[in-house]
């Protein structure tokens, strides 16, 4: 029976990092999960990035060792508006992606997740993705990783988004291009209000774009990498916005085998993220027990 | 490490010669989950006590480097790194009294994967911070 990898992101700490825990904190408490896989934020988490010194790519391996954790997916941006006067172009796109691949298997990842700049609303990417993406295939060959961007709320997986990235997969009959899963997408009740956010202000993804947990059967067989992304577990283990009771056994009815790479979203009071990691990992390792039990 | 909140406590000072101050600076802790180019900070609309000092007359110092709002939008190959204050310098005759002070920043942050509609986004924060020499 396929089983899941379980893995926490950095991001999870985000206004934590850097201000009450520092990095080797963070591979404490991933760790103590009896987690397996770190997934990091290049341009965020890298002192120095993009040319981290040699000393800090030794106590990154150090680390890895020390805490048994391997790394997963590394976070990119492709910022198409970085410019004012003009946007960005397919070749300066790839030469982006590029850096980041070489900088992500410096540090031993398999999976780099490129954000791409949105000319829409419903978040179409800038056309460049396709030939700056396409421009970076061989060399992730030779990287041995797989570019996977994020499907992520407001958009649904039955989106042009996604086809157009399943085309992309079938034409190029690539091995290193696959979709990563934000689970945010299947969120099916509102975020609370943030501070000062009125009626009139709030954003209708928000509430939750309710995508059918069964959706993920079609596509299943083109996703790399979920990131489990949440934003509230109660003292009894209920999440306040995701419905994992039904995302987990379609996952499992899927086979999916890779990573659940926690992405804590919620409230930034300081160190409120590890407990909030701690509860989702006791909830989908309890829900993927009772799924293997009665299967 | 930085302070949990964005403008940090230390940093907080006027600037100019003493007797005759032009304004006073602050460090500012990025109002963001990574690092980013200077061009994709919009500039920092800062309030003091009530008194407004608007993003567009403020200069910004980043790696070391001073920027005019102008120069920041052109800064698109200097980074802003997650683990580096910069520092916001306002411009006001005779700076600030010692003491403490209202100060609220509004942090104009730019990013492509987000629909221009929303953006820049604007991250606000209000404090007390003190100034400690006249």
């Amino acid at each position: 029976m396929s089983a899941f990898k379980y893995g926490v992101s950095l991001y999870s700490f985000t206004d934590d990092l850097g201000t009450v825990m520092g990095l080797e904190d963070a591979f404490h408490a991933i760790a103590d999960l009896g987690a397996t896989g770190i997934e990091i934020l290049g341009e965020g988490h890298v002192a120095g990035y993009p040319e981290p010194s040699t000393v800090w790519i030794d106590n990154w391996y150090a680390l890895l060792d020390k805490y048994k954790l391997e790394p997963t997916n590394y976070g990119a941006w492709i910022d198409t508006r970085l410019r004012l006067a003009r946007g960005m172009t397919a070749q300066e796109g790839a030469a982006d992606l590029a850096r980041d691949l070489r900088l992500a298997a410096r540090l031993g990842f398999r999976y780099v997740r490129p954000k791409i700049g949105v000319v829409s609303f419903d978040l179409v990417p800038d056309p460049i993705w396709e030939e700056a993406v396409e421009r970076c295939l061989d060399l992730a060959h030779d990287l041995d990783i797989v570019i996977c961007p994020e499907i992520h709320a407001p958009t649904p997986i039955r989106h042009p988004v996604v086809d157009a990235y399943i085309e992309f997969i079938e034409r190029t009959k690539t091995k290193h291009f696959g979709l990563l899963i934000d689970t945010g997408i299947f969120q099916d009740r509102p975020l609370p209000y943030f501070p000062g956010e009125t009626p009139e202000m709030r954003r209708d993804f928000l509430n939750g774009i309710k995508v059918p947990p069964a959706d993920f059967l079609a596509i299943a067989q083109y996703v790399v990498f979920i990131q489990a992304k949440f934003h509230a577990i109660d003292e009894s283990l209920v999440d306040a916005n995701i419905p994992w009771e039904s995302v987990i056994p379609m996952l499992k009815q899927a086979g999916y085998d890779g990573y659940l790479s926690s992405e804590y979203e919620g409230d930034r009071a300081p160190w409120r993220s590890v407990e909030q990691v701690r509860r989702q990992h006791a909830l989908i390792r309890a829900l993927e027990r009772a799924h293997d039990a009665n299967h | 490490m930085l302070e949990r909140t964005l403008l940090q406590s230390t940093g907080f000072r006027n600037t100019g010669p003493e007797g005759c101050r032009d304004g006073f600076e602050f460090r500012l802790r990025l109002p963001s989950y990574r690092g980013l180019r200077a061009s994709l900070v919009d500039g920092v609309d800062v309030a003091v006590d009530g008194e407004e000092f608007g993003h567009e007359m403020n200069r910004y110092l980043i790696g070391g480097t001073e920027f005019t709002l102008a120069a920041l939008r052109d800064a698109a190959d200097v980074r802003w790194p997650m683990d580096e204050a910069g520092i916001v310098r306002v411009a006001k005759a005779g700076g600030l009294a010692p003491g403490v002070h209202e100060v609220t920043v509004r942090v104009r942050i730019r990013q492509s994967y987000i629909p221009i509609e929303f953006q820049p986004a604007i991250v606000a924060e209000t404090r007390h911070a003190t100034v400690v020499q006249p």
